[in-house]
């Protein structure tokens, strides 16, 4: 281990006094970690709302519901107000010379600005 | 973004019954005392898995790291990760590696973390992720009794005590992945009447991101995800009206100048061509030497070549020298010794091995009027009659007439080849005498005979292919099959086909027997195109105006180029590039992108935004309260990290105003430190005197287990 790195303190040491049980041992080598932990999606569906308490605040009761209000299309390009839609492509654009912008884009660019709105077509 | 942090060295100065505050926080970890105005260590609250490269071994990384000593680690396999998932802590493991790194930087000693632990959680958090950090705390760390609590209803209490707000009010809070509205009464949060939007600071950063990588295509790997934070951090604002803002940019007054931000990336100038003299006369040497080199060998070749042709002329000569010596009957044995079976044969060869000669000399070719004599002697039989000739000899006859025309035509091919030379010669020169007297005109005209050449080319080229060029998706017009029906060339040949099919009928198919039919399968078929010739004739000229136009035409770019470039939004540069295009700019996107806190349906979150949510969260709140409202309404503090933008406030209060009823009392203030103030809150709450009371203590983990910690709340006014 370099000095440089070993001074800056850095790393994670894998043994502490202060620990009950070491990380080593709670996680053996060797085993994929990851798919231990439930999302929060499996989480919220194990919990089970439903079934207890009606009424009472739980995470998904406090969500907000969706807007009460229309909301504004804007240019997918340029950010500015969009009234029209490119049929083809879905894109909202402000202007004749944005569109022409847009009929020249390659494939790739169209659904990156679509995921910015969340519109892209996922395949899955 | 915090430095590292140091270890702290007085852990031991601290009575087992003195509170550890923590406040788990999505974007920050920060930890410190109970009772003290600071965090003691704050870092990123991420984990960094690499590889060491020397050893090979895995090692971990919480927090930020500094990015040179990050060369040891070979960083490619792993990425930060976040024990969060929205605001809710899911990943237990990177949670354990985040506090043993905060217990060490604390100065932990001990066999057991020996103090009680105050610590924040989200708004609502899932029974299953709070008794797994129970669990971890207790069975891993050993600590004696925990303390659950909201972050910004601490913030908020904080607050209250030092008279920003007063006990009955409303906290705005926006963090990193969420935002949250939480009404206060009498003290107490009102957790049924909360609300949650699922925006926050890393969506705004992330939209802020993606933006300028879509606008700047070619400095994408510039645009990296520290930078556009420091960019949001520093130039993003909300605009009190956002339509009115917009317009403001999009008629580009002077105003929207003003409030353009740049950010100039480094930029290197190309090399420049001005070298000094002396290597640019080194070069042109080397260069002549290289040509002069080749031409040497060229020269001999040539030599060679000529000096073999004169000596294979000379023995050819001399043997029609002996020849002619040698008497008839002994011309056929003395031929057979050579490879020559007659004489014309000789003589042919002779003529052949004369015209190399002159070829590789470089002398013009004479024209073939000696074949010509050679020919009447072939064609010898093909003015005699028909009448005079025998069988055989007419099969001759046909011959001969076969191999003069096929020669007369390549004649008169040679001969009209020979015309368009110097037709184009002709058109050149008067070109050049043309672009010699007025440079510009001809230019001009140059240009424009381009473009529209290209411009029908193109045209073309979109009949065949039904104008599917650039964008794939033709999802629209139907698919595939519809849209190739509608073209008129195709149109054509169903018609063609069809009336085809209805006229032959029944019976036997005498297709291909007639010579209109041939006609009629060329124009039906797929490859054949009736503007074929034309359509390589207009690529031919083409291609010559593209070579004369790159020519005398600096500024010129070939429209095969200009596709290339089109993947880009920008124009194409045939220039070189300069300072400017190195510039990037931030105009609408500096308050576009806070805009999304308000409006989560620019970026397709279909909920309301953080005014509208206020509405929703006083709706929620049970009639019991009404008179509550407006003192509530008279006390709304912002906090959270993602509330810094400039502009937040009044945005807010405009946005209220407009929910609540016409002049009911309204006051949003922020709260004095938007960020630390959770930590402050929390601290201030550990380390008063009922603190032990709230808490939730190892015995009760043994004995209540999960259920106790369904029912654990705490009470937030002490």
């Amino acid at each position: 281990m370099e000095p440089e790195v070993v001074s800056s303190e850095m790393l994670l040491s894998p043994i502490f006094s202060f620990k009950k049980v070491q990380m080593g041992d709670k996680y053996p080598k060797g085993q994929a970690r990851g798919r231990h932990w439930k999302h929060l999606k499996q989480i919220l569906q194990a919990e089970n709302f439903q079934a207890y308490a009606n009424g009472k605040p739980n995470y998904l009761n406090i969500e907000a519901p969706p807007s009460a209000y229309p909301s504004k299309k804007f240019c997918d390009i340029t950010g500015f107000e969009a009234p029209y839609v490119d049929p083809r492509t879905t894109l909202r654009y402000a202007n004749p010379e944005i569109f022409k912008r847009i009929r020249m884009l390659p494939n790739e660019y169209v659904q990156r600005y679509l995921s910015l709105r969340n519109a892209a077509v996922v395949l899955r | 973004m915090a430095t590292m942090p140091q270890r702290q060295t007085d852990y031991r100065f601290f009575s087992p019954a003195i509170p550890i505050v923590i406040d788990n926080g999505g974007f920050n970890f920060r930890a410190g005392w109970a009772g003290e105005s600071d965090p003691r260590i704050t870092f990123r609250n991420l984990v960094h898995r690499p590889r060491h490269k020397a050893t090979g071994e895995m090692v971990t990384i919480v927090g930020d790291h500094d990015p040179a000593l990050l060369k040891y680690f070979d960083c490619t396999r792993s990425s930060f990760r976040s024990a969060f998932d929205s605001n809710v802590v899911y990943q237990f493991e990177i949670m354990e590696y985040v506090l043993d790194y905060a217990f060490e930087r604390l100065g932990a000693e001990g066999s057991q973390v020996d103090h009680p632990i105050l610590m924040t959680e989200c708004v609502c958090n899932p029974l299953s992720s709070r008794s797994k950090m129970a669990e971890l705390l207790f069975e891993t760390y050993g600590v004696p009794s925990l303390a659950f609590g909201v972050d910004a209803a601490f913030g908020y209490k904080f607050n209250q005590q030092k008279g920003i707000c007063s006990e009955d009010g409303l906290a705005i809070c926006s963090g990193f992945t969420t935002s949250h509205i939480i009404p206060f009464v009498q003290g107490e949060p009102v957790l049924e009447a909360c609300s949650r939007t699922n925006v926050g600071g890393y969506h705004v950063t992330y939209y802020l991101k993606q933006l300028l990588s879509l606008k700047y295509p070619y400095h994408i790997s510039s645009i990296t995800w520290e930078k556009a934070e420091e960019l949001k951090l520093e130039h993003c604002y909300v605009s009190f009206d956002y339509a009115a803002e917009l317009k403001l940019f999009q008629k580009g007054t002077k105003e929207a100048e003003e409030k353009t931000t740049f950010w100039q990336l480094p930029f290197i100038p190309p090399s420049q061509e001005e070298e000094p003299s002396e290597e640019l006369a080194r070069k042109a040497a080397l260069k002549e030497k290289q040509g002069q080199r080749l031409r040497d060998i060229a020269a001999l070749k040539k030599f060679t070549r000529i000096s073999e042709l004169e000596s294979e002329l000379h023995d050819l000569e001399d043997l029609v020298q002996q020849l002619e010596e040698v008497e008839e009957e002994e011309i056929y044995p003395f031929l057979s010794t050579t490879v020559y079976n007659s004489r014309q044969e000789l003589e042919s060869a002779v003529h052949r091995v004369t015209q190399s000669l002159r070829k590789a000399r470089g002398e013009p070719l004479e024209s073939e009027d000696k074949l010509d004599t050679s020919l009447s002697e072939k064609y010898s039989l093909i003015n005699v009659p028909d009448s005079e000739l025998t069988p055989e000899q007419l099969k001759e006859k046909k011959k001969q007439i076969f191999l003069k025309t096929t020669s007369e035509g390549r004649l008169r091919a040679k001969q009209k080849k020979f015309e368009e030379e110097l037709l184009r010669e002709k058109q050149n020169q008067q070109d050049e005498e043309k672009r010699l007297e007025n440079p510009e005109l001809y230019l001009e005209e140059t240009r424009a005979k381009y473009r529209d050449l290209s411009e029908r080319l193109e045209q073309r080229k979109r009949l065949k292919t039904n104008g599917s060029r650039s964008n794939g998706n033709n999802n629209s017009s139907g698919g595939i099959g519809r849209g190739e029906r509608l073209n008129s060339a195709q149109k054509e040949r169903m018609r063609l086909l069809t009336t085809a099919a209805f006229d032959r009928g029944k019976g036997e198919d005498t297709f291909g027997a007639k010579d209109e039919d041939w006609q009629l399968y060329k124009m039906m078929s797929k490859d054949y195109d009736d503007d074929d010739d034309s359509f390589e004739e207009d690529e031919a000229e083409l291609g010559r105006l593209t070579t004369r136009l790159q020519e005398i035409d600096e500024t010129f770019v070939a429209k095969s180029d200009m596709e290339l470039l089109q993947g880009t939004l920008e124009i194409p540069w045939p220039r070189p590039l300069t300072v400017e295009d190195y510039k990037m700019t931030l105009g609408i996107e500096r308050f576009r992108c806070p805009e999304i806190l308000f409006q989560p349906n620019m970026i397709g979150v279909d909920q309301a935004g953080l005014d509208e949510m206020t509405g929703v969260s006083l709706r929620r709140l049970s009639t019991q309260y009404t008179e509550a409202k407006n003192s509530m309404c008279n006390s709304i503090l912002v906090l959270g990290g993602s509330s810094i933008f400039p502009g937040l406030e009044s945005r807010l209060e405009a946005g209220i105003r407009k929910i609540r009823p016409y002049l009911s009392p309204l006051k949003v203030v922020r709260s004095m430190d938007p960020v630390l103030d959770s930590w402050r809150g929390a601290a201030s709450y550990a380390a008063a005197m009922e603190f032990p009371t709230q808490i939730f203590s190892i015995q009760d983990y043994y004995e209540k287990g999960e259920s106790g910690l369904r029912q654990y709340q705490i009470k937030y006014s002490l």
